[in-house]
């Protein structure tokens, strides 16, 4: 059911180009405007919000949409598989997944911006209009990535978001540590995206489409390749898809922050706190899973590169959690929580759970959101203090900051009936049924299981130390207050956070036999679909085995009963040691891990040795070839000219009579040649 | 009676390495010009006399030309000798050797 151009869908492109508008606004007037620049970006946003529900209900409704909107390249290539055109276009896909991430995205973005009347503005920054235009590009840069029909047209969007996070990150230039994060923060996803471009250019020149839906699709391309056994630039068809897609998740590892390109995000904290919420709810970060997402058809071809995404998503998922235990500063504990969570969103797509990975990806969106604007509302209630050892006793003071904080700690710690509980025990479930089959999977569960602990622990750790107990320093017994920008947007969220999971109740549907688990059915087509893009479809693609522990209900409440118990395990630990009037710290007990994992693992250090004890000796080298080498053959030549006609010059006496006979001589000469040649002689 | 062409070219060969010793041996910029011009007049006499034996007046024509290019030619050579005797007081050849690198 690919709907026409008609009707709602030909207002879709204005859901990006408020934000657009906006940006320019904001930055051409925004000197001038009352709230230097908030207002017009708070419209825009909510007219985006408001477009993308228009969306959202058509797609509802059974239509979808799927139109190049502006072509502009097209031309004769050769490629592996046969096709002998390729066009690169603008075009708009919106079909149940993009409807619903533009939905989150723009909500999300919208909250922000609302918020951000407390959090910027009533604070009196500087360089506001700065600010608002950068939101606005952001959000524009993500909604387009989005609804985004082709790869190449996501990748572009997809660099433009990394370079707003560059700006926004670095919003405080004037600090030390600010632009150097951004740049990190630039740096190190670059370096994902590099293979990213890589990863495209195969793609277009192996099935000749960087389209995502459609007969004309690579999916569709590659998925023919396979069967007809086609070789592919000298590999294997499925080989070749393994290894562009492992090209293209390249990209996915940097913005999404995966082992072991996960350590600009959390530097990335040193940018405003609503940006950290807009960066790890709905933007930047959220954009690399999305990509998983959009494309699942072609990693769904490739079990090995499934099991790469399963096995990286676990193992960061444990891996961020362990170092989130030890610290201090609320915000980098959310930090790491991020990359734990995205890495559960990773494990779900690698074992074939779209669903679930999707599922999280909107949960997470809006208790992360959540989690961020509470701790900004913390740091205005604290006048900017971050660290949790000066907060405490809080819960009194800021009772709607606290209660709101509370239900986005209870969904990322996955307590029932929270929204984390629902979606993370999805992925664990699909971990568990494919791994019970495949070992590697099974690792990953394991590591995403154990992660689940330590969720639990620093979450609750983090709310004891600063709601709970007794307040630790002067500013919190006496905070600052909050105004209703910053209380309302955290009520929504607090709202979704606590009730958005009833989406998707797959074990009460198993167990009770209902049918409520309407996120699959969306996700499926049960609405509006595009072909080829349905979970149905994904599910029939994926070439895993399934294995349950007795049946699957039995296999379904074990796993939903192992991760409840862990959290809560998790939760008293944290309870236990720091739910009381005088918390102290614990951390020192851990001895020697703990100063592993407050060097979060030496991952930096090993990184910046890989820059300066490898790739610069290597440059130095490369250097000294040029120098030596290259240049050498060019000013070889030169001086060998030189060199020659230093002495060839001494001809030129500057005597006309030399020169005449030097005429008289050649002529002479050229005669007798001539002669000689010619045979007259 | 006509003069078989053979003395025509030797003629001219005569007056033409008589021009060209003078350029290579002559020292004062007058005398040079006067070498070029036999020079030029041995290309024309080759000229008129392959007309004549050709019955062809196009060689005739040519040398027309010729003399008017020697006029031209001697107009600017007289030019630059009188720039170097106003230069160096002198119009020997020899001594402006400074236009090199």
């Amino acid at each position: 059911m690919v709907g026409t151009g008609a009707g709602p869908f030909s207002y879709a492109p204005a859901i990006a180009l408020f934000p657009l508008a906006a940006f320019v606004i904001s930055l051409v007037f925004g000197r001038q405007l009352p709230k230097k620049g908030a207002i017009p970006g708070i419209f825009a946003t909510a007219a985006s919000l408001l477009f993308s529900l228009w969306m959202f209900a058509t797609v509802a409704g059974g239509e979808t949409y799927h139109e190049t909107l502006y072509e502009w390249s097209a031309g004769a290539v050769t490629t592996e598989v046969g096709a002998e055109e390729i066009a690169f276009s603008f075009g708009l896909l919106i079909d149940p997944l993009s409807a619903l991430m533009l939905v989150i995205v723009s909500l999300v973005a919208f909250l922000v911006h609302v918020f951000s009347l407390g959090y910027m503005n009533d604070e009196g920054e500087t360089g506001l209009p700065r600010y608002y235009a950068s939101l606005g590009l952001f959000t524009f840069s993500m909604l387009a990535f989005v609804y985004a029909d082709n790869l190449l047209m996501a990748f572009m969007f997809f660099e433009l978001v990394g370079l707003c996070s560059y700006l926004l990150i670095g919003f405080w230039f004037r600090t030390k540590s600010a632009p150097s994060a951004a740049k990190k923060a630039f740096l190190v996803t670059r370096f994902g995206d590099y293979f990213f471009l890589i990863g495209v250019v195969a793609i277009a020149s192996t099935f000749g489409t960087v389209a995502f839906a459609g007969e004309e699709s690579f999916v569709v391309a590659a998925e023919t390749a396979i069967e007809d056994g086609t070789t592919l630039f000298g590999f294997d068809a499925q080989t070749w898809v393994t290894i562009t897609g492992l090209l293209v998740l390249g990209g996915v590892i940097g913005k999404s922050a995966q082992f072991p390109l996960h350590t600009w995000l959390p530097d990335a904290m040193e940018g405003p706190t609503t940006v950290s919420a807009l960066i790890h709810a709905a933007t930047m970060v959220a954009a690399g899973v999305y990509l998983v997402a959009r494309m699942f058809g072609y990693y769904a071809l490739s079990p090995t590169a499934l099991s790469i995404i399963a096995f990286v998503g676990g193992f960061t998922a444990l891996f961020a959690a362990t170092m989130g235990v030890v610290k201090d500063d609320i915000k980098q504990v959310l930090a790491y929580s991020t990359i734990s969570q995205y890495g559960y969103m990773m494990l779900g797509m690698g074992v074939g759970g779209y669903v679930a990975g999707v599922f999280h990806l909107m949960n997470h969106a809006f208790f992360k959101a959540l989690l961020f604007l509470g701790s900004g509302a913390v740091i205005v209630l604290m006048h900017h203090e971050q660290d949790m050892w000066k907060m405490g006793g809080l819960k009194d003071k800021a009772p709607i900051t606290y209660y709101t904080f509370l239900a986005g700690a209870l969904a990322l710690a996955g307590i029932v009936p929270f929204s984390g509980f629902w979606s993370k025990d999805e992925v664990l479930f699909d971990a568990l049924i494919v791994g019970l089959e495949e070992p590697v999977i099974l690792a990953a569960y394991a590591m995403g299981l154990l992660a689940v602990f330590f969720t639990g622990f620093y979450t609750f750790r983090m709310v004891f130390l600063t709601f709970h107990g007794e307040p630790r320093t002067e500013t919190a017994e006496d905070p600052h207050g909050v105004g209703w920008s910053i209380k309302a947007p955290l009520v929504v969220l607090g709202l979704l956070a606590a009730l958005v999971g009833f989406v998707n109740l797959a074990p009460i549907a198993k167990v009770a036999g209902m049918d409520i688990t309407f996120l699959e059915y969306w996700l499926d087509g049960e609405y509006g679909y595009v072909e080829g893009l349905t979970y149905h479809h994904y599910h029939e693609m994926v070439a895993f085995e399934e294995g349950y522990i007795g049946s699957e209900t039995t296999t379904m409440l074990l796993s939903a009963g192992l991760s409840l118990g862990l959290a809560l395990a998790g939760a008293f630990a944290a309870h236990t040691l720091y739910n009381v009037p005088e918390p102290k710290r614990h951390t020192t007990k851990l001895g020697g891990a703990y100063t592993v994992l407050r060097n979060n693992y030496y991952q930096d250090e090993y990184q910046v040795w890989l820059a300066e004890g490898l790739t610069l000796p290597l440059a130095r080298t490369a250097d000294l070839f040029d120098r030596s080498v290259i240049d050498g053959a060019v000013d070889g030549v030169s001086g060998a000219s030189l060199f020659g006609s230093s002495w060839v010059k001494r001809i030129q006496t500057g005597l006309v009579t030399n020169y005449a006979a030097l005429i008289v001589a050649g002529f002479i000469a050229l005669l007798l040649g001539l002669g000689l040649y010619g045979g007259w002689f | 009676m006509t003069v078989a062409v053979e003395y025509y070219v030797l003629l001219s060969m005569a007056v033409f390495c008589i021009g060209l010793m003078g350029v290579l041996t002559r020292r004062n910029a007058l005398l040079f010009l006067m070498s070029v011009e036999l020079m030029l007049n041995a290309a024309n006499i080759n000229l008129i006399a392959f007309a004549f034996y050709h019955g062809n007046l196009t060689g005739q024509v040519f040398a027309l030309f010729t003399m008017a290019l020697a006029a031209a030619e001697v107009a600017v050579g007289l030019g630059i000798i009188l720039v170097l005797y106003r230069n160096f007081r002198d119009v020997d050849v020899t001594v402006p050797t400074t236009m090199r690198w």
